[in-house]
């Protein structure tokens, strides 16, 4: 951020650096409680409700009062978990869903860090979260939480695969890694991503919407089979950690999906009078709302379906389009 | 590469579970995900119904009758009150017969809404629930309005039912058919095109009519083996004789096609009650002359059935001539439904417990009376 | 063709974002019930003959009353002395205001029912008669 990492180290960046992670967490925080709100808003009102209306002003406090509830829960262990595994499960699993977005760049000034292989690192730290998952499950000593966890390490390795591969086209058309600089070649050539990589915008669409575990992709959570998955055992403010992994997740994907496809906080049109950074929350917020549409309007695949999905229809469909991105680089129509 | 050893896993679905809809326990044996033996318990709301009734007298028991099939209760209530009237010969005048159609048609309806609203949501699809939910509403009114419940109606008398239609009723059904004609369009936009919930239902749960038949299931889950057997055809009571309906059935007995047997019964329930709607007498007695005190004639016994939402409900009574029956059995058609439950679930997945279980559509008060 | 299914349903979602929203505001407007509808009881003790038939027609046998002598010598007949219903087992099936001759129990539109302890379910004469709004006007 402002180049700081790039000086000598000292104490006042150090803080500097460290007040900027606390507000961009309070951000983040920020983000998850409305982006609730947002949902069940939504997903209310595509159901003929009203949504959340009666704490504060149109319920903005609802979720508020929500989280509130969470943190001054007491704090359950049940007696036949694995105490340690039990308790360090939900920040296993929270820390790399707030440590990947360090890598996105908001607008052009924006930006935690600049590294040079930021997709990697995103695709790399992301994949940390399922131990957690996977520990939660087994930790909580509970048949439905490791059937959850179980089928959550599946499902997020399996769209971990297509996901990273879905953009793998749009490295080979900017040859970088750089999430900025596949921003500005957006912005310099004029042209979103979308368009000339529309396969892989699907792609990445459907996988990242597994990777969220969102409908249609819940099954970890599958309610109606496991109760809740792999936090079944978990209450209090152990749960709201699993819960805000998901919706700091969100918040992630859904930022590089518009840095990747969406031309970042690039203007269209021109319309340039518009503050970049709203640009981008625009763009980030359409794509939310994609999730939580999606939620009002399907029902939930089996896994076995999800997985002959992932391994026989998204990494096909995700490598061909790696390969035609190839080819018509080489012809030099990209 | 040497063989995984896995380990078989007993798991307790229920009683408190989301997806067993009330208090129903399901002991299965899972191997990964798939279910290698499985055992229904049941028993949870049994309140003892029949053995109660044998102190009540037979107004006295409808209301009991209300909390069998609770989002049925009309069609119970109609059971009970059927038997009863063939038991001391009672002629039910014609008023009061079309009254009972078009609630009993009305309470299908609702009772096949909220089967398809849970059943979505056991799928993981949750806005259906709240369209089914919203329809249903305008039923549960309709039936507050002319009975006076919302659920438990206790609406039907033997001899007739307790008040006649008020003012503006009938019409208020009249217009409710287009309406609902409209939203089941919608619900299949919804729902039944959707490929996810096609690739999750077709092909699963099936069984043929034979075997249907040596389970003695009936209704839609007979129905959608392709097996033509609906009782307000092929034993017509009260007046069904004078609509004309057809009987949905289903080819390959799957659990699709169970689904696609009760959205079509949802058209037929709507036929029912236009053409009763249309034929309405306009007045007329509704209740026939019955003595003060009911009681039935020395040791006689009759049984009667009809076509509950959920299939056969057939009600036993044997009398010995006092005010209350010695003998009150009830053929629950959900607790028979359920008995194939652990044939088709054996070797499917946990994933597939949802949709099997919920296209047999039982209520819990039912099974456990 | 596959995949129209998901366009289909997401336009449908779409659409109904902006229907109009059917949710009742239950607590804050209230929720008008049918005149027939089956509530709690009003008990109107000047018009029970003490004839006990409502405690014989009830099915769950929640009803418990006793009768006295006529306080006035010159009347034959009882007057009500004890009128208590259970609503921990009364079902409101309506059998005991269609039975009562004098329609001295009869049905009120009132459901709020919900309290903190059972204690309070049990209803007396005086809490019953004094339960005397939106009393049911068609009680037969
Ligand atoms: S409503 Fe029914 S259960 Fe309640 S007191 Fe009257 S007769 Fe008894
Ligand atoms: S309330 Fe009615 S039925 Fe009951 S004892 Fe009094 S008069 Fe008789």
């Amino acid at each position: 951020m402002f180049g700081i990492l790039d000086q000598q180290f000292s104490w006042l960046n150090f803080t500097i650096l460290a007040l900027a992670a606390v507000a961009l967490l309070l951000v983040v925080l920020l983000f998850v409680m409305y982006a609730i709100y947002f949902e069940r808003k939504v997903i209310g009102w595509m159901q003929l409700r009203k949504g959340p209306n009666r704490t504060g002003p149109w319920g903005l406090f609802q979720t508020v009062a929500d989280v509130l509830k969470l943190l001054i829960k007491e704090d359950v262990v049940p007696k036949k978990v694995d105490r340690f595994l039990f308790l360090i499960a939900p920040i296993i699993s929270f820390t790399p869903s707030f440590m990947v977005i360090a890598a996105i760049p908001f607008t052009e000034n924006l930006y935690f860090t600049d590294i040079n292989v930021g997709l990697l690192y995103y695709g790399a730290i992301s994949s940390l979260s399922i131990t957690g998952i996977l520990l939660g499950g087994w930790a909580s000593n509970n048949k439905y939480s490791i059937m959850g966890g179980m089928r959550s390490v599946a499902q997020m390795i399996s769209y971990e695969v297509p996901l990273i591969m879905s953009f793998l086209g749009i490295v080979l058309m900017t040859g970088s890694l750089n999430l900025r600089d596949i921003v500005h070649a957006q912005i310099d050539s004029g042209i979103w991503f979308i368009f000339p990589q529309f396969i892989g915008f699907v792609v990445f669409l459907i996988a990242g919407n597994a990777e969220l575990n969102r409908t249609p992709f819940d099954l970890p959570e599958a309610e109606n089979e496991l109760v809740a998955g792999y936090f079944v055992e978990y209450s209090g403010f152990r749960f709201a950690f699993f819960m805000l992994t998901e919706y700091v997740y969100t918040f992630a994907l859904s930022s590089l999906m518009v840095t990747l496809f969406l031309g970042g906080w690039d203007a269209p049109f021109g319309l340039t009078f518009i503050p970049p950074i709203v640009w981008f929350a625009l763009k980030f917020l359409l794509l939310v709302f994609y999730l939580f549409w999606a939620r009002a309007t399907f029902p939930r695949v089996k896994i076995q379906q999800l997985m002959e999905f992932a391994w026989k229809g998204l990494i096909p469909v995700a490598l061909f389009n790696v390969m035609l991105t190839a080819v018509l680089k080489t012809l030099g129509i990209f | 590469m040497g063989e995984l050893r896995t380990e078989e896993m007993l798991l307790n679905v229920g009683p408190q579970h989301p997806s067993t809809h009330g208090v129903f326990r399901l002991v299965v044996k899972v191997d990964g995900e798939t279910i290698t033996e499985c055992i229904p318990v049941i028993g949870y709301l049994h309140r003892g119904t029949e053995k109660l009734a044998e102190d009540l007298t037979y107004t006295q028991i409808i209301p009991y009758t209300d909390r069998l099939d609770y989002l049925a209760s009309m069609l119970n209530n109609y059971a009970l009150v059927q038997a009863v009237e063939e038991l001391m010969d009672i002629k039910v005048p014609e008023r009061a017969e079309y009254i009972r159609v078009i609630v009993m048609e009305l309470n299908r309806i609702a009772s096949h809404l909220v089967w398809w609203g849970t059943g979505l949501l056991d799928l993981g699809a949750i806005s259906p629930f709240l369209f089914a939910f919203r329809d249903r509403e305008y039923i549960v009114d309709m039936l507050n309005e002319i009975s006076g419940g919302r659920l438990t109606y206790n609406y039907m008398r033997v001899g007739g039912v307790k008040w006649d239609a008020p003012a503006g009723w009938v019409d208020k059904v009249r217009k409710f058919v287009p309406y609902f004609r409209e939203k089941i369009k919608e619900y299949h936009t919804l729902v039944t095109g959707n490929e996810i919930f096609v690739a999750r239902v077709k092909g699963l749960g099936i069984y043929d009519a034979q075997t249907a038949i040596d389970y003695g299931l009936t209704g839609p889950n007979l129905r959608g083996s392709n097996f033509k057997y609906d009782l307000r055809k092929n034993a017509p009571y009260s007046i069904y004789d004078r609509f004309e309906f057809e009987i949905p059935t289903g080819e390959t007995g799957d659990v699709y096609d169970r689904y696609m047997v009760r959205m079509e019964e949802l058209e037929q329930s709507l036929n029912i009650l236009e053409q009763a709607v249309a034929s309405f007498p306009e007045e007329g007695e509704i209740m026939a002359k019955v003595p003060k005190v009911l009681r039935g004639p020395k040791d006689a016994e009759v049984y009667t059935r009809m076509e509950a939402s959920k299939g056969e409900l057939g009600v036993h009574i044997v009398s010995n001539g006092k005010d209350k029956p010695y003998r009150l059995k009830l053929r629950r058609p959900s607790f028979v439904n359920l008995q194939i439950l652990p044939d088709i679930l054996t070797g499917r997945s946990m994933a597939d417990i949802p949709p099997i279980f919920g296209a047999i559509d039982i209520v819990l008060g039912e099974v456990d009376a | 063709m596959w995949g129209t299914g998901f366009f289909k349903g997401l336009g449908f979602t779409l659409k109904m974002l902006t229907e109009k929203k059917v949710t009742h505001k239950y607590p804050d407007e209230p929720y008008i019930m049918p005149d027939r509808f089956r509530g709690i009881q009003h008990f109107e003790p000047d018009k029970c003959i003490v004839c006990n038939q409502c405690v014989r027609v009830c099915p769950t046998g929640c009803i418990n009353l006793v009768g006295k002598a006529n306080p006035d010598p010159e009347k034959k007949g009882k007057v009500i002395d004890t009128y208590d219903i259970n609503f921990e087992i009364c079902i409101l099936c309506d059998l005991c205001t269609e039975v009562c001759p004098t329609e001295a129990i009869v049905m009120t539109n009132n459901f709020e029912l919900a309290t903190y302890s059972r204690d309070y379910l049990m209803k007396d004469l005086k809490w019953l008669s004094e339960n005397n709004k939106n009393v049911r006007e068609e009680n037969h």
